[in-house]
């Protein structure tokens, strides 16, 4: 039994992880996921990639809202930004993807700056609406500035190769999706043992304390909104090469609120949370689905005509369970399952 | 000219129903520091409620609002105990959030039990045009703009002279305080929960009836958060007038600017606001002592 953690040299301080057990577990869930498309259906695989882009969003979100404290109602708007600069860079542009997932990623970085400088002056909830007032600017300017982005019509995105290799197809989609999502994991997990993260979560804990200790709020605040909007933009990227047709109905305000529901489900401002929130809303759908599979009929109009109700009604009910019941998220409920296992037979 | 007149007009009565739904907001901010993310959904659910009563036994519009309030104030109260007291003590962001679960939950099981299509909802107001200067309304509008005039005058002389209002404002000045000198926060919050449904269902009744009974009633929630915060969260009164005031804004830039704009011109404004005033424009500043 581990009686407590020792660290003697600065390497050990930095390390993401000292425990050995850590990394091989870790190894082993990447070699499964890599093995997987080779295994799993077609359907699953299509799944998988949704769950890891919702895990590239909920790492943003969480960089703002978990580590930063900045509550943001917009996500949606900030991957509608990410997903259309990728379809209109690639298709009325002829943008190779590889440069205009990164292009996504910049211009919602940028257009962040334009709610982040408001919000500056603006605390809490105030903020909550500014946000949510600019995911609706967002929406109407995408519908109303059709030379851009064509409007209520939408656009088709195809062909997506790199070397010779269409990046939308089944294996390739997951291998990128799958590269991304670990590079933005590592990235977030970085950041958030260098002094920007340091930084943020002194903002979170009280920003007026954090300006007494030289914390430059303007600065980071700015930092915490454009990295989160980069990693959203590419999430909003992945989003228009999975689904094909980027229109203004996929990122409509709930997508906001689903955002909010798994870092908050996941464990606010802990990564490992928005992985694990990340992964469990998007397979409740499938629940749902099996449940009703399994006590009524799928096929039966009343799952038919409101299948979005019920999905809407388990995701609020998820989101007041957890804060009631579990206010740490699913990471608390695993530490409590760890300790629980590491200190038996004394645990009590 | 009457162009300018008729944007004025319609925009007052669009304003008097956001004006209504933000005095819903404003009550229950000021009395529990909660921005209560469901109060759309609590509009639509008591205006279904109110139309399942109308079609039932065929009222006329007062015996109906008679009908509807002391059951959307049930409402209120249900929602305060189950959802809103268990949270007590802990984070504002985390009691907001349950107010924004329990937006998705009322709004999907409305939805499910009303189906999916619009109705046609006349509360029992007659449809005869009647002129006002010239202008000609709808009864169903000046309804509204009556009933907001009415309740802001209601609401002030609440807030200014009953007890229940003065201990109100205690309790938005200092918890503690007024906990100590002897009023029951819990019950002023259960209260403000009730008065705020109360008013949502006749906002929701009066939208209805002058536009339509649709599952999408929600969204007016969301669209008269410019109202709330050009108000000041924390103004119940101000929240009322910040409402014409968005109403109007949203109708003249439709009319002189363009097409679409009415939708986010609100929003522009609030962005605006906020960043001269970030406490709305008559919202109680917040001092900070470190």
């Amino acid at each position: 039994m581990r009686t407590g953690h020792f660290k003697e040299r600065t390497a050990q301080l930095v390390a993401l992880s000292d425990s050995k057990v850590v990394w091989s577990f870790a190894g082993l869930l990447l070699a499964l996921v890599l093995a997987a498309p080779f295994v799993i259906g077609n359907y699953q695989v299509t799944l998988l990639v949704s769950a890891m882009i919702a895990i590239v969003g909920a790492v943003g979100l969480n960089m703002l809202t978990g580590t930063t404290g900045l509550i943001s109602l917009g996500q949606a708007g900030f991957l509608a930004v990410g997903a259309y600069t990728n379809a209109i860079l690639m298709m009325d542009h002829g943008w190779p993807v590889w440069l205009s997932m990164p292009a996504a990623g910049v211009v919602s970085a940028l257009v962040s700056l334009l709610v982040g400088v408001p919000s500056l002056r603006l605390k809490g909830l105030y903020l909550a609406i500014t946000t949510l007032a600019f995911a609706f600017i967002i929406n109407h300017v995408i519908l109303y500035a059709e030379w851009l982005t064509h409007g209520p019509n939408g656009i088709f995105v195809s062909g997506a190769t790199v070397m010779g290799v269409d990046l939308q197809r089944g294996k390739a989609l997951y291998y990128l999706t799958f590269g991304i999502t670990v590079l933005v994991v590592f990235a977030a997990l970085n950041i958030q043992r260098s002094r920007v993260g340091r930084a943020w979560m002194a903002i979170r804990d009280h920003d007026i304390a954090a300006r007494v200790m030289g914390v430059d709020l303007l600065r980071y605040k700015l930092y915490a909104f454009m990295v989160s909007s980069f990693i959203v933009g590419i999430a909003g990227a992945l989003i228009s090469l999975q689904i094909r047709f980027v229109n203004i109905d996929v990122f409509a305000l709930i997508l906001s609120i689903e955002a909010l529901a798994i870092i908050i489900l996941g464990g606010l401002g802990s990564i490992a949370g928005a992985i694990l929130g990340a992964i469990f809303l998007s397979l409740l759908p499938e629940a749902i689905r099996l449940f009703f599979d399994v006590f009524a009929d799928t096929n039966s109009s009343f799952y038919t005509t409101y299948v979005y109700e019920i999905r809407g009604i388990t995701y609020g009910i998820v989101i007041i369970a957890f804060l009631r019941l579990k206010p740490e998220g699913l990471i608390g409920l695993w530490r409590d399952v760890r300790k629980y296992w590491s200190n038996w037979p004394l645990a009590y | 000219m009457d162009f300018l007149l008729l944007l004025l007009a319609s925009g007052l009565v669009s304003g008097a129903a956001y004006g209504l739904i933000a005095m819903g907001f404003a009550l229950i901010f000021k009395s529990t520091g909660v921005v209560n993310f469901a109060q759309g959904e609590l509009v639509m659910l008591t205006a279904y409620i109110s139309f399942t009563l109308y079609s039932t036994f065929e009222l006329s519009f007062f015996p109906l609002m008679l009908a509807t309030i002391p059951i959307s104030m049930a409402i209120g109260l249900v929602l305060e105990r189950l959802f809103i007291r268990p949270m007590l003590g802990e984070p504002i962001f985390a009691i907001v959030m349950v107010t924004v679960g329990l937006a998705v939950v009322l709004r999907g099981i409305t939805i499910m039990i009303w189906g999916p299509d619009p109705y046609n909802f006349g509360a029992g107001i007659p449809a005869e045009v009647v002129l006002v200067g010239g202008v000609p309304f709808y009864p169903a509008q000046l309804y509204l703009i009556g009933a907001l005039a009415v309740l802001t005058a209601a609401g002030w002389a609440f807030l200014r002279f009953s007890r229940m209002g003065i201990a109100m404002r205690a309790v938005a000045a200092n918890e503690t305080a007024a906990l100590l000198v002897g009023i029951s926060v819990s019950r002023i919050h259960a209260v403000a929960w009730m008065l705020s449904a109360a008013i949502a269902s006749i906002a929701g009744v009066l939208f209805a009836a002058n536009f339509k009974l649709a599952p999408d009633l929600w969204f007016q929630g969301l669209r008269s958060f410019p109202a709330v915060i050009l108000g000041g969260m924390d103004s119940v009164i101000g929240s009322a007038v910040a409402g014409l005031v968005i109403g109007v804004i949203e109708n003249l830039f439709q009319g002189y600017v363009g097409q679409g704009l009415r939708e986010i011109s609100g929003f522009i404004v609030i962005v605006i606001v906020l960043m001269v005033r970030p406490f709305g424009l008559f919202g109680s500043r917040d001092i900070e002592r470190v």
